[in-house]
């Protein structure tokens, strides 16, 4: 047979899918994927259900047919709500200011450099590394009593930047451990120190790395709570500790809780997006 | 322009020994190549003149300075990289300008350079583009390109076109060596491909396991290597080697080997008689062993069963079996039909036998 004499046909379908009209694979998989969005997305549509209906609706959020702003409104004019979010926002963006400022130096010297330093640097953040999360809040606790700056920014950055320095070195390590050295060789040879090396031609290149690190970073301390329930109290309100006072010994007070949850969802949707489109366009051209 | 003089180079990293005892004068506007296997300590050598690996031992010194202790930009060389090592967030233009900028050239000379460099290489149409938005020729066009603007005193090569496929990797070749012709600026270019150094390289440095086996011109490797190694690096398809042992009898010089016993003549026979009784490795060049060959009354002839040929269109591979050796022969016409298991004549030229010591392999003569 030569082979312009062959049929250039379709080998015949076999197995399960074969059983489904032609494009019923598609239809399959369009509805397979509606499930699990809605899987997903249900808790935050029943969020917003319940941050719309008034207290008595809270717990038959799927009947009733009476909807309000009013939960919003009370949620802001609660004493120290503002103040919280305020706080919040800007001790996550200190936090990851600082804590990038580090982690970028220490992770690109976890990756260039073998020596005494970077062993033993390697060394204490791998061990801090281990230690349960938890453990570190009580020992926290009473060093910053003593240093006097509990239920300060202070009290509750330097805690931050300290464990995400931990644990963003390693990531920043690989970021820069993925680019070539090359580059910064030849930048040295064309007339760069080796700090310029590196502000010129290793940073710009770890930029996209960089971002989804700092906004990892953001969300984290954003969402934080139990570093800012010990480490903080009436002096230094913060979000996720406000919001957590709607649950009291007098009951829950769910709607205010879901308009504030819903609420405290914008900046960092905003952070999130904005962040990330911004920083990326700067990138590429 | 400057020449660059390494004197006892040495490195090591901890225990391993990358580099020994490295000795080389390379003159103003000479193109030196240096060549050898994978981890012969190459590119460490070439790192340490360019200022990019501490020196352990010995001097380098560009341009009659020592400069063992200057860091890489007051060296005054540019490099290219196997890998091209563009800036990848920066346009062409930027790239090129890169190192002018740094040194605080006014930009009106940047932008006079960056055109001259440009038209040279022919990347005027790239330059506003990204490198990720290049072939990987015009990437190393662009690397090139990088190192022209800056006018160095030494340009440095760390296997350029290793990464381009055979045919550009040729062609780049006669671009490099166009460019040298406009641009003679002193150039040390590492290569693990022997076609390139010997087609590129004005002297050839051949290393292996950080030491240097020889130095010379690419003929110089080619007719006369110092020893087994370089005699089997230089030159393709390989050098047959063939052990072998010497005897004396009488004024007669004979070298015997399982299937072959051969007179030899006055020259080489009085290099040989101080080896005599001794074993040796005989080397001779696939092209050098002829077929019947006619004529040339001091051809030496020998008889070998054909094992295999392969067909390269142009010409044919012999593969001649010589008691327990495989012998090549290159350069056979390709219309002739031999089949497998004939017995063959062959021939070679006294002249262009070579003799090594079967125990270090240095050349004997
Ligand atoms: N940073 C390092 N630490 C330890 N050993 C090293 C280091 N860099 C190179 N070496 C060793 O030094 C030797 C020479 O390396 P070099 O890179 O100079 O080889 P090369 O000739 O350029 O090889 P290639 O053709 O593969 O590039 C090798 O044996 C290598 O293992
Ligand atoms: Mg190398």
């Amino acid at each position: 047979m030569t082979a312009a004499s062959l049929e250039l046909v379709p080998p015949p379908r076999k197995g399960f899918f074969a059983a489904l009209a032609p494009g019923g694979v598609k239809v399959l998989f369009a509805l397979l994927a509606v499930g699990i969005a809605f899987l997903f997305a249900f808790p935050v549509l029943w969020l917003v259900l319940t941050s719309l209906r008034p207290p008595s609706g809270v717990y038959f959020v799927h009947r009733g047919t009476e909807f309000t702003f009013h939960n919003y409104a009370e949620a802001l004019a609660q004493p120290n709500m503002l103040r919280a979010f305020f706080n919040s926002f800007a001790i996550s963006t200190l936090a990851t200011v600082l804590s990038l400022g580090v982690t970028v130096t220490s992770g690109y010297m976890l990756s260039r450099f073998r020596g005494p330093v970077p062993n033993a640097w390697f060394s204490v953040i791998y061990v801090l590394r281990c230690v349960p999360y938890i453990s570190w809040v009580l020992p926290l606790f009473f060093v910053t009593r003593q240093m006097g700056i509990f239920d300060t920014y202070w009290g509750l950055l330097l805690p931050h930047v300290a464990v995400h320095i931990c644990f963003f070195s390693w990531i920043m390590k690989g970021f820069f451990d993925g680019i070539d050295p090359s580059m910064e060789y030849a930048a040295l040879i064309d007339g760069c120190t080796r700090w310029g090396a590196f502000f010129r031609v290793a940073l710009p290149s770890a930029v996209p790395g960089l971002t989804a690190l700092a906004i990892l970073c953001w969300l984290y301390t954003w969402n934080e709570f139990l570093f800012a329930l010990m480490l903080t109290s009436h002096k230094t309100p913060i979000l996720t500790v406000v919001m957590a006072q709607f649950v009291h010994e007098l009951g829950m007070e769910w709607h205010l809780m879901s308009a504030t949850a819903l609420m405290a969802l914008v900046p960092a949707l905003i952070v999130t997006v904005f962040g990330q489109k911004y920083v990326i366009r700067g990138l590429r051209v | 322009m400057a020449e660059v003089v390494l004197k006892g180079v040495g490195k090591c990293y901890g225990p391993v020994v990358a580099v020994r005892d490295f000795n080389l004068a390379i003159a103003d506007q000479e193109f030196v190549a240096l060549v050898g296997p994978s981890g012969c300590g190459k590119s460490t050598t070439l790192r340490m003149v360019a200022g990019l690996e501490e020196i352990t031992s010995g001097v380098v010194a560009i341009g009659g300075r020592v400069v063992n202790d200057l860091p890489p930009k007051d060296r005054d060389i540019a490099m290219v990289f196997q890998n091209y090592a563009l800036y990848q967030h920066m346009s062409v233009r930027d790239n090129l300008a890169f190192g002018l900028r740094n040194r605080k050239v006014p930009e009106s000379e940047i932008a006079a350079q960056i055109l001259r460099a440009a038209k040279m290489l022919g990347i005027e149409p790239l330059l506003e583009r990204h490198p990720r938005q290049l072939s990987g020729g015009q990437q190393q066009r662009v690397a090139l390109g990088r190192c022209l603007v800056r006018n160095p005193k030494v340009f440095l090569f760390d296997e350029p076109l290793s990464n381009l496929d055979a045919q550009l990797r040729s062609q780049m070749r006669l671009e490099l060596k166009e460019l040298r012709k406009r641009v003679p600026t002193t150039s040390i270019y590492v290569t693990h491909d022997q076609v390139e150094a010997m087609t590129l390289g004005e002297r050839i440095v051949v290393m292996k396991d950080g030491l240097v086996q020889q130095v010379g011109s690419p003929l110089d490797l080619y007719r006369r290597p110092a020893n087994r190694f370089v005699a089997g690096f230089i030159g393709s398809p390989a050098m047959n080697f063939i052990d072998a042992r010497v005897a004396a009898a009488g004024d007669d010089v004979m070298i015997a080997t399982e299937g072959l016993s051969l007179r030899l003549t006055d020259k080489v026979a009085a290099t040989l008689r101080k080896h005599a009784g001794n074993a040796v490795v005989m080397g001779v060049r696939p092209q050098h062993v002829m077929l019947d060959g006619a004529g040339g009354g001091n051809l030496l002839r020998f008889q070998a069963t054909l094992s295999t040929s392969e067909q390269l269109g142009d010409q044919q591979l012999l593969d001649a079996r010589l008691g327990g050796t495989l012998l090549r022969v290159s350069g056979i016409d390709a219309a002739l039909k031999l089949a497998d298991g004939t017995m063959l004549t062959l021939a070679m030229a006294p002249e262009n036998m070579h003799f090594f010591d079967a125990v270090s392999g240095a050349a004997l003569g």
